[in-house]
């Protein structure tokens, strides 16, 4: 099964350096997904990023999503939009993370800021296992500029 | 990629300090499939576009975990058999079953009881019920549990000879996944549900619960005294004496003593005395009747019947003649 997936992952990345995807003026999004794997030796933390071959609830995965301009012109206002998979929790940045949804994509902000119906007539403040959609937004991306972005996430 | 590789590396080492996740139950069931898209909307002149990213997928693997807990708050009192409780969780994210064994050499034990029976508490009222509760063979498997799911299993247990009254010992419960344990992360290619890997997790695919039984029994001990009187007002052991036997019969334990007879013979050189038998100072007849108390030449036999331990001691005294 797992081989079989991974093939497909990989064809789906071979498939975006087609014309298909690289038309002028289009800009390119290629999604992929790593098991994050954290080795702690002498008390310091160091991560290994591999396919994923065996996930299992609890290991830990990085979604990114790479984009190209591969057109002649600038593009602006440029927003990436990932729903998160069912069986994932997101897991918050440290700092600065992308626009966060609670609510399938409805409204849009920081985390702490957003709250959920509590299930008693009231809300309570979001958590990450809240979290249904993630957002970026690069104002421009320059003719042949690339770069990517990502959201790190727990297999629940 | 090559490039946009480390600028991956670099973010996911930026998120090192990110607070561990939340921990779920079981987790989201083996066979899943987590599916990511991303989509981006911009304007490049002409207006506004959207593009859809590949959709990249990952099948969720079956995780082998295994909890057993002993159900049984205090020890169960044991007069003969116990009836201790545990539950076994699935803990992992698929169905599974669990080979189950019941170990009473746990160490510390005051004595080694008998495992008798292994089953599930298929009605669950916490007793064993012959021919209702599903009884496992030693070392076979339970149904399968579904993630999530528990058992309540019932471990029937037996005392030993020579276990002595409120003594304690443990039963340990031990369910291994059927299939398969071992280090955590060993992967069982093709064996979980639907055909995905089974990987073994924290649990080792293998966990043990504890319950305790005590031994609730009865002691009894007896003490035996004689009075001498002489046919001369003293207390001498000539022949024409009569010595006055009394047996003083003392209840200890928890238990109950089933079926007590006090018995004694007459010593070889006297005679008993007819209608001299008395239990606690009222009269018993001779004669095998009602009253529980027999007497001839030969001995004396009184049935004191079923005992509860601290009960108050019964004094049994007969009579016999020094030939």
């Amino acid at each position: 099964m797992n081989r079989f997936f991974v093939a497909l992952a990989a064809s789906a990345i071979a498939m975006t350096s087609a014309p298909a995807f690289a038309g002028a003026g289009s800009v390119s999004l290629t999604s992929d997904v790593k098991i994050d794997k954290v080795v702690v030796e002498n008390g310091k933390e160091t991560h290994f990023l591999t396919a994923p071959q065996k996930v299992v609830p609890g290991d830990k995965l990085v979604f990114t999503t790479q984009y190209r301009n591969n057109g002649g012109a600038p593009v602006d206002s440029f927003v990436v939009t990932n729903p998160l998979p069912a069986g994932v929790a997101y897991i918050a940045e440290a700092g600065d993370g992308p626009l966060i949804s609670v609510d399938g994509g409805k409204t849009w902000g920081a985390l702490k800021a957003l709250t959920v119906a509590d299930g008693k007539g009231g809300t309570r403040p979001a958590q990450d296992t809240d979290v249904t959609h993630v957002r970026w937004s690069i104002p421009v991306i320059a003719p042949g500029a690339s770069g990517s972005v990502s959201y790190h996430a727990t297999v629940r | 990629m090559k490039i946009s590789r480390s600028v991956l590396v670099s973010v996911a080492a930026g998120s090192a300090a990110v607070v561990s996740s939340p921990v779920y139950a079981s987790g989201v069931s083996a066979g899943t499939l987590i599916q990511n898209t991303a989509s981006a909307t911009y304007s490049s002149g002409a207006g506004s576009t959207t593009v859809q990213s590949n959709t990249v997928s990952v099948t969720v693997n079956q995780l082998i975990d295994v909890a057993v807990a002993g159900l049984n708050g205090s020890p169960v009192t044991a007069t003969s058999t116990a009836t201790l409780s545990y539950s076994v969780t699935n803990s992992g994210n698929g169905s599974d079953s669990f080979k189950l064994t019941a170990d009473p050499n746990v160490p510390g034990n005051a004595f080694a009881g008998t495992v008798q029976t292994i089953a599930v508490d298929t009605n669950s009222n916490g007793q064993y019920d012959s021919g209702i509760d599903q009884t496992i063979s030693a070392g076979g498997a339970t149904p399968a549990i579904a993630p999530d799911g528990s058992l309540k299993i019932l471990v029937v247990v037996a005392l030993p000879a020579g276990a002595t009254d409120a003594q304690t010992s443990q039963v340990k419960l031990t369910a291994t996944s059927a299939i398969g344990s071992g280090t955590a992360g060993t992967v069982f290619a093709g064996k979980g549900v639907g055909g995905v890997d089974a990987v073994v997790g924290m649990s080792k695919g293998a966990a043990s619960g504890l319950d305790s039984l005590v031994a609730s029994l009865a002691a009894i001990s007896l003490a035996k005294s004689a009075t001498i009187s002489d046919p001369f007002g003293g207390t001498s052991p000539v022949p024409g004496a009569v010595v006055t036997y009394k047996i003083v019969a003392s209840f200890n334990g928890s238990g109950t003593a089933n079926g007590v007879h006090v018995t004694d013979v007459i010593p070889t050189g006297t005679t008993y005395q007819a209608d001299t038998l008395a239990l606690d100072g009222a009269a018993l007849s001779d004669a095998a009747d009602a009253d529980g108390g027999t007497a001839s030449s030969s001995g004396i036999d009184v049935s004191l019947g079923n005992v509860a331990g601290g009960s108050a001691n019964k004094s049994v005294t007969f009579k016999v003649k020094i030939n």
